[in-house]
C-alpha cells in the first residue's frame, strides 16, 4: 500500500497549437524547438527540479510515439506516465482532466506543456496549502517586450487579455473573465464589492495555466459534462460560485426527499469537520473590516499567487511568443534551467563552418558544411546546410536540407523542408516538408503547401 | 508695511474654506432654528470642532461661508474670539455671508468672484471632524501637481468597513490607479442597485487598478487654485460630487484630475451630513477616536451605560438613561427612560416619559406619560400629556407648507410627501435591517458579470417545481411537505422569491392544462386549485406576490397553449374568490395591460364586473358559477 501523494502532477501536452498552425502542421506543438530543447522539456525539467518524481503526461494518441521518442533522448529523470486521449474530435483541457479522472486521487497540479518559467512553484503550492483553497492559480507579471518583428506577413498581434480581480487583503481570486466577454461595460454585483471592499483588478497579468486544483474540483468536473476548458469555463464558474450562498440545510425530518444531491458543488466542496472545528476554535481570520468569520464562511475559495516582479514566465502559444522566447532563451537559460550547463553546440553535430557565432545553438547530428555563416540562429537535428549559405536570426528545425548559396534572415523553417540553391528568404515562415524551388526570393511570406493549412 | 513683504507673507498663508451650510433638509426641523454649524455635538457646536481641527492642522486663514442664519454664527465666532479659544490665537477667521447662495457650488462661485484665494487650499464641507495633519496633505498634493499639472483635487477618504455606521446612507464605490488617481466615482444613497457598471476601457487602459468600497468621504478636499474657476465655468455643478463626476466624464474638455488619499493609522476624519453620521461621530468623539479633538470635559459628565450629560441638569433617581447624549440644564422627572437618543439643552422631560431613538431639540417640554420613538423634535416644541408618536418630525411653529398635523399649540407634526425617502434620515432604522438584506442579496444572485442573466437555474427550478407538484397531486401528499420541497429547490437553484411565486403559479396552471380542455376541464382545474390551496396561500402573501402570479397567468396565456377564451376569467375568478388575489391588484394589473391585446379583451368583462362590484360596494362573494 502506498501513501497518498499530496499533489499529483498533470502536464497537458495534447494541445494542437491552433494559434500557430503555420509552424505546428505535422508536428506536436510541444516538440517545437526552443533553444537547445523541445518546448515540453522546460515544464518537465521545472517539475523535476521542484521535487516531483512522477507526472502524468496527456498527449494525443497519434503523437505519443513521437513525443516519447523525443523525451527518451533527453536527459529527464522524472518518471513520465503517458496518457493518451483520442486525436479525433476537439477535446479541451477540462475534457482531458475528465478522462484521467480515475488516476487522480489527490489534489492536482496542472501544468501546461508550453510554459517556460523560472518561478518557484513553492509559493503557489504554499498559498494553496495555507488556505485549503479550491484552486490556486499562478499569475505572472508581463515580460518587458520590445517591439519585435515576427516572420511571416505583417499582422496586428492582439493579445487576449484577462481581467483578474484579486482581493488586496486576502489574495482571494474574486473575479476572472476574459476582456473579450464584454462590450463596453463591465457590471460587478454589489454583493461582491460588499464582501471584498478592496479589489485590485489586473488586465495585464499572464495566466500561466498552472493551477492547483483540489481533488473535489475534479469530481465536480466529472459530473459536469458541459465544461470543455479549464481556463475558459470551469475556473470562472468556480470563482463565481464563491459568492453564492450554499443551500441551507433543510430539516430532513419533515422533507420527504433530501434535496442535496451529492454532485452539488457545495456538497463536494464541504470541508473536513476537523478542519472546520480547528478554524472555529482558533482566532484566525483572513480579513478585517467587517465582522464576518474567516473566509466569510465560504467553502469555495479561489486564490491567486502572483509571481514576484521580474520573474520569467511565458506561454509559447503564439508566434510572437515563440519567436521572442527563442531570441532570449540564452539569456533565460540559467534561470529556467536551474543553472544546468548549456550545451550550445551538440557534440554530435558536425560543424565544419568557421563562422558560427556564440549565440547559435546547434542540435545533434546537424551538419554545417564549410563556408557557411551563422548568426544568432538555431539549427535542429539531422539538418544539413551546404556551403555558401548564410543563416541569420533564424530558427531551422529538424531534418531540413538547405542547398548552396541560400540566404536566410529572420526565418522560421519547419521540419523536413528543402530549400534549393540560390534562394533568398527574409522574414519568412516555411511550413513543414515544403520545398522551396531554386532561386526563389521571398519577403515576409508564409511558404507552405496550402492544402496543409486547410486542415486546421 | 513694505509692499513686497506683504505679498510674500500673503503667499505663505495656508488657507482653508469652510462651507457652513448643508443646503439639504436632512436636519429639519432642528435646522429651522439652528444653523448646521451651531448644531451641538456633545454639548459643543460643530463649528468649534472644525475650527480646532483646522488650527491644529496648520491652517492660518479660514473663510467661513454662511448663508442660513449667519448672524448667529457671527455672534458665536465673536464670542469665541473674545473668550480666546485656542484656535483664535493662530488662525484668522473671515465670515463671508451670502444669503443668495443655494448650493455648495454657488458658494464656490461666489468665492471665485471675490478672488480671495490665490493658491492651494483646504476645502471643507459642513460639519467636519478630523485630526489629519493638513500641512502634510497639502505637501503631498503639491508633489502630485509636480507630476500631473492637471491635478485638481485630492479628496481625503477614511477607511470604513461595509456596514459601518459612519458611512451613513452613502455608498461610495471608486476605482483608482496605482498613483491613486480616481478613474471612477459613484456615490449612491441607500436605494442600492444590485450591480454596478464600470467602463471596460478603464480596465484595459490600466494594467492594474483598485476598486474600493471600504471607504467613506471625510468631506475634506485639498484643492488646487483651478477648482474655483471650474465651478465658475460650469454653472450646473452644485456639489463636490458634481465636479468629480464632471471631470471624470469629459476629461478632455475640462482637463482636471482627481486623486484620493486614504487615511491610515490613527488619522481620522468624518463629517456630519445626516443624523446617522451625527450619531456615529458623536460616539467616535466620545470614545476619543478623533484625539486630540475631545468633548468639553468641563461641561460634560460621563455616566455609565455610554451616556453623557451636560452640567446643571437635574435627573431623578428613578430615570433610566442609556446610550444617549443629554444637554445642559435638563430637568428629568421620575421613571423617565431615554435610550439611544440625543436630548439638547434646556429640555424638560416630565415623569414617565419614554424616549427612544429620538432627537429632542433645545427648549422642548415633554409632559408626563409621553412616548416618542424615532422622532426629531425642533426647538421649543411642547408635547401635551400622554402623546405617543412614532417616526415623526415635530416643530413648535406652524410649518410653511400645507402638509402638517396640529398636535397642540406648540407641536406640529410634519407630514412627508414620500416617506420612503425621508424615513431613513431618522438615524435609527437602517442598520438592523442591513445585515439581512445583504445576506439575502448574496444568496439570490446568479452573478453573471455580463448583462444578460443566465436563466438556466430558474428553468431547472421550474422543472423541479412541476415534478414536485405533479407527484404531490398524484400521490396525494401533504401540501406542507410540497412547500418544503419547493423551498429547498429554491435554495439549491438560487432563485428569487419573485421567481418562486411566478413559477409555482405557472406550474400549477400548466399542470392543469395537461387535462384536455372540455367539459371536464374546469372542474379538474378547480379541484387542482383547491388541492394546492395551502401552497398558494403560502406564497401569495402580499401584493407583489399577487402581481407575480398574475404575470404567471399572463405567461401561460401567451405561451400559446391551446386555451379556451373563458380560461383566464375562470382562473381569475377562482383565485379572487379564494382571496389569493386582491381586487385592487387585479385592477391595477389590468390597467397596465396592452389595450389592444388579446388578453385585455378576455379579462375586460371580469375587470368590468369587479369595478361594478366595487361601485355597488357589495362585499359578499359571488357564486362560483363559472365552472
Amino acid at each position: 500500500m502506498s501513501f497518498l501523494q499530496e499533489f499529483q502532477v498533470v502536464v497537458l501536452a495534447a494541445g494542437r497549437g491552433s494559434r500557430i498552425s503555420e509552424i505546428t502542421a505535422g508536428k506536436p506543438k510541444c516538440l517545437l524547438p526552443v533553444g537547445p530543447k523541445p518546448l515540453l522539456w522546460y515544464p518537465l525539467y521545472k517539475l523535476q527540479k521542484s521535487g516531483f518524481y512522477e507526472v502524468i503526461l496527456v498527449v494525443l494518441e497519434n503523437q505519443k510515439a513521437e513525443i516519447q521518442l523525443a523525451l527518451e533522448k533527453s536527459d529527464l529523470e522524472i518518471k513520465i506516465d503517458y496518457f493518451t486521449i483520442p486525436d479525433t474530435g476537439d477535446l479541451g483541457t477540462a475534457d482531458s482532466l475528465r478522462l484521467i479522472y480515475d488516476k487522480l486521487k489527490s489534489d492536482v497540479l496542472v501544468v501546461s506543456s508550453d510554459f517556460i518559467s523560472d518561478v518557484n512553484l513553492k509559493g503557489l503550492l504554499d498559498t494553496h496549502r495555507a488556505h485549503n483553497a479550491s484552486f490556486t492559480s499562478l499569475l505572472i507579471h508581463p515580460q518587458h517586450s520590445e517591439a519585435i518583428i515576427v516572420p511571416g506577413p505583417k499582422s496586428k498581434h492582439k493579445p487576449e487579455r484577462d481581467l483578474i480581480g484579486i482581493d488586496e487583503q486576502t489574495n482571494r481570486l474574486v473575479f476572472l473573465a476574459s476582456a473579450s466577454d464584454f462590450e463596453e461595460k463591465l457590471a460587478l454585483p454589489m454583493s461582491l464589492l460588499n464582501k471584498h471592499p478592496k479589489i485590485k483588478m489586473y488586465s495585464n497579468l499572464l495566466d500561466s495555466h498552472v493551477y492547483v486544483l483540489k481533488n473535489w474540483v475534479i469530481k465536480y468536473l466529472k459530473n459536469e459534462e458541459n465544461f470543455t476548458s479549464l481556463k475558459g469555463e470551469l475556473l470562472p464558474h468556480i470563482v463565481k460560485k464563491q459568492l453564492v450562498k450554499p443551500p441551507e440545510a433543510t430539516n430532513t425530518n419533515q422533507s420527504i426527499i433530501n434535496n442535496n444531491d451529492p454532485g452539488d458543488i457545495f456538497s463536494l466542496a464541504k470541508e473536513d469537520d476537523l478542519e472546520l472545528s480547528i478554524r472555529e476554535l482558533s482566532s484566525f481570520n483572513d480579513h478585517t473590516g467587517d465582522l464576518k468569520g474567516p473566509y466569510h464562511g465560504d467553502v469555495i475559495r479561489c486564490f491567486a499567487y502572483i509571481a514576484p516582479k521580474g520573474s520569467i514566465g511565458v506561454r509559447i502559444n503564439t508566434l510572437p511568443a515563440y519567436w521572442a522566447t527563442n531570441a532570449k532563451i540564452i539569456d533565460y537559460w540559467n534561470k529556467v534551467a536551474h543553472s544546468k550547463e548549456l550545451a550550445l553546440k551538440s557534440s554530435k553535430a558536425t560543424i565544419s563552418s568557421t563562422q558560427v557565432d556564440d549565440k547559435c545553438i546547434i542540435w545533434e547530428n546537424a551538419k554545417l558544411n564549410e563556408k557557411t555563416s551563422f548568426k544568432n540562429s538555431i539549427v535542429g537535428s539531422n539538418t544539413e546546410i551546404n556551403s555558401f549559405t548564410r543563416v541569420f536570426n533564424s530558427i531551422i528545425m529538424n531534418n531540413v536540407t538547405i542547398h548552396q548559396k541560400v540566404a536566410l534572415e529572420n526565418c522560421i523553417v519547419c521540419d523536413g523542408v528543402t530549400i534549393e540553391s540560390g534562394c533568398k528568404l527574409k522574414g519568412c515562415l516555411v511550413g513543414s516538408s515544403h520545398v522551396v524551388p531554386e532561386e526563389s526570393e521571398h519577403t515576409n511570406e508564409v511558404l507552405t503547401e496550402s492544402d496543409r493549412l486547410m486542415e486546421f | 508695511m513694505n509692499k513686497t513683504n506683504d505679498l510674500l507673507s500673503k503667499e505663505k498663508v495656508v488657507q482653508s474654506v469652510v462651507i457652513a451650510d448643508t443646503f439639504t433638509d436632512e436636519f429639519i426641523p432642528i435646522s429651522n432654528d439652528i444653523p448646521h454649524a451651531l448644531l451641538s455635538m456633545l454639548n459643543k457646536p460643530l463649528i468649534d470642532y472644525t475650527l480646532e481641527f483646522l488650527s491644529l492642522g496648520g491652517i492660518e486663514e479660514v473663510f467661513l461661508f454662511c448663508s442660513n442664519r449667519s448672524e448667529l454664527i457671527k455672534q458665536h465666532i465673536d464670542k469665541c474670539i473674545a473668550k480666546g479659544e485656542g484656535w483664535s490665537l493662530t488662525m484668522k477667521v473671515h465670515i463671508i455671508v451670502s444669503e443668495s447662495c443655494q448650493s455648495f457650488g454657488d458658494c464656490l462661485r461666489d468665492l471665485d468672484a471675490k478672488g480671495l484665494l490665490r493658491s492651494d487650499f483646504v476645502l471643507l464641507e459642513p460639519g467636519v471632524l478630523s485630526n489629519v495633519p493638513l500641512l502634510t496633505l497639502l505637501e503631498k498634493h503639491r508633489d502630485i501637481m509636480k507630476l500631473d499639472k492637471y491635478a485638481t483635487m485630492t479628496i481625503v477618504l477614511q477607511e470604513s468597513g461595509v456596514g459601518h455606521r459612519g458611512r451613513g446612507s452613502e455608498d461610495l464605490v471608486l476605482a483608482a490607479d496605482s498613483q491613486n488617481r480616481i478613474l471612477f466615482y459613484n456615490k449612491s444613497t441607500k436605494n442600492r442597485s444590485k450591480k454596478i457598471e464600470f467602463p471596460l476601457e478603464m480596465f484595459l487602459e490600466n494594467p492594474s487598478l483598485s476598486i474600493l468600497h471600504n471607504v467613506r468621504d471625510t468631506r475634506i478636499a485639498i484643492c488646487s487654485a483651478s477648482v474655483l474657476p471650474l465651478f465658475s465655468d460650469n454653472f450646473d455643478f452644485q456639489t463636490k460630487d458634481d465636479l468629480i463626476r464632471g471631470l471624470l466624464m469629459d476629461e478632455e474638455i475640462l482637463e482636471g484630475t482627481i486623486y484620493a488619499h486614504v487615511l491610515r493609522g490613527n488619522q481620522f476624519g468624518g463629517a456630519v451630513a445626516s443624523w446617522g453620521t451625527y450619531r456615529s461621530l458623536s460616539q467616535e468623539l466620545m470614545q476619543k477616536w478623533i484625539h486630540p479633538l475631545n468633548q468639553p470635559r468641563q461641561k460634560n459628565r460621563i455616566l455609565k451605560n455610554n451616556t453623557v450629560i451636560g452640567a446643571c441638569s437635574k435627573v431623578s433617581n428613578t430615570a433610566k438613561l442609556s446610550s444617549s447624549v443629554l444637554g445642559l440644564n435638563l430637568l428629568i422627572g421620575n421613571n423617565v427612560i431615554v435610550e439611544d437618543s440625543f436630548v439638547f439643552s434646556d429640555v424638560k422631560l416630565e415623569d414617565n416619559v419614554i424616549i427612544k431613538r429620538s432627537i429632542i431639540g433645545p427648549g422642548c417640554i415633554i409632559k408626563t406619560d409621553c412616548t416618542l420613538t424615532g422622532c426629531v423634535l425642533g426647538q421649543d416644541t411642547v408635547l401635551e400629556k400622554s402623546t405617543c408618536i412614532e417616526n415623526g418630525l415635530l416643530q413648535s411653529s406652524t410649518p410653511d407648507n400645507e402638509s402638517f398635523e396640529k398636535l397642540s399649540n406648540k407641536a406640529y407634526k410634519l407630514l412627508e410627501d414620500d416617506d420612503s425617502n425621508k424615513s431613513h434620515r431618522l438615524f435609527v432604522s437602517d442598520d438592523e435591517e442591513d445585515d439581512d438584506e445583504e445576506g439575502f442579496s448574496e444568496s439570490e444572485d446568479e452573478l453573471s458579470y455580463t448583462q444578460s442573466p443566465v436563466p438556466d437555474d430558474t428553468k431547472l427550478f421550474f422543472t423541479e417545481v412541476i415534478d414536485s407538484l405533479t407527484r404531490g397531486f398524484d400521490d396525494n401528499l401533504v401540501c406542507e411537505n410540497l412547500i418544503l420541497e419547493i423551498n429547498s429547490s429554491r435554495y439549491a437553484y438560487n432563485v428569487t422569491l419573485k421567481e418562486v411565486n411566478f413559477n409555482v403559479v405557472r406550474a400549477i396552471l400548466l399542470i392543469s392544462l395537461r387535462e384536455p380542455i372540455g367539459v371536464q376541464y374546469f372542474s379538474h382545474l378547480s379541484r387542482l386549485l383547491s388541492y394546492f390551496a395551502p401552497v398558494l396561500k403560502n406564497y401569495l402573501r402580499n401584493e407583489s406576490a399577487m402581481l407575480d402570479s398574475l404575470q404567471a397567468i399572463e405567461d401561460v396565456v401567451s405561451s400559446g397553449e391551446n386555451i379556451k377564451e373563458k380560461w383566464v376569467i375562470a382562473v381569475l375568478q377562482h383565485m379572487y374568490n379564494k382571496d389569493y388575489l386582491a381586487e385592487e391588484v387585479i385592477l391595477d394589473w389590468f390597467r397596465n395591460l396592452e389595450n389592444s391585446g388579446d388578453l385585455y379583451k378576455r379579462v375586460k368583462p371580469f375587470a368590468d364586473w369587479l369595478e361594478e362590484a366595487e361601485e355597488a360596494s357589495s362585499d359578499e362573494d359571488d357564486d362560483e358559477g363559472s365552472d
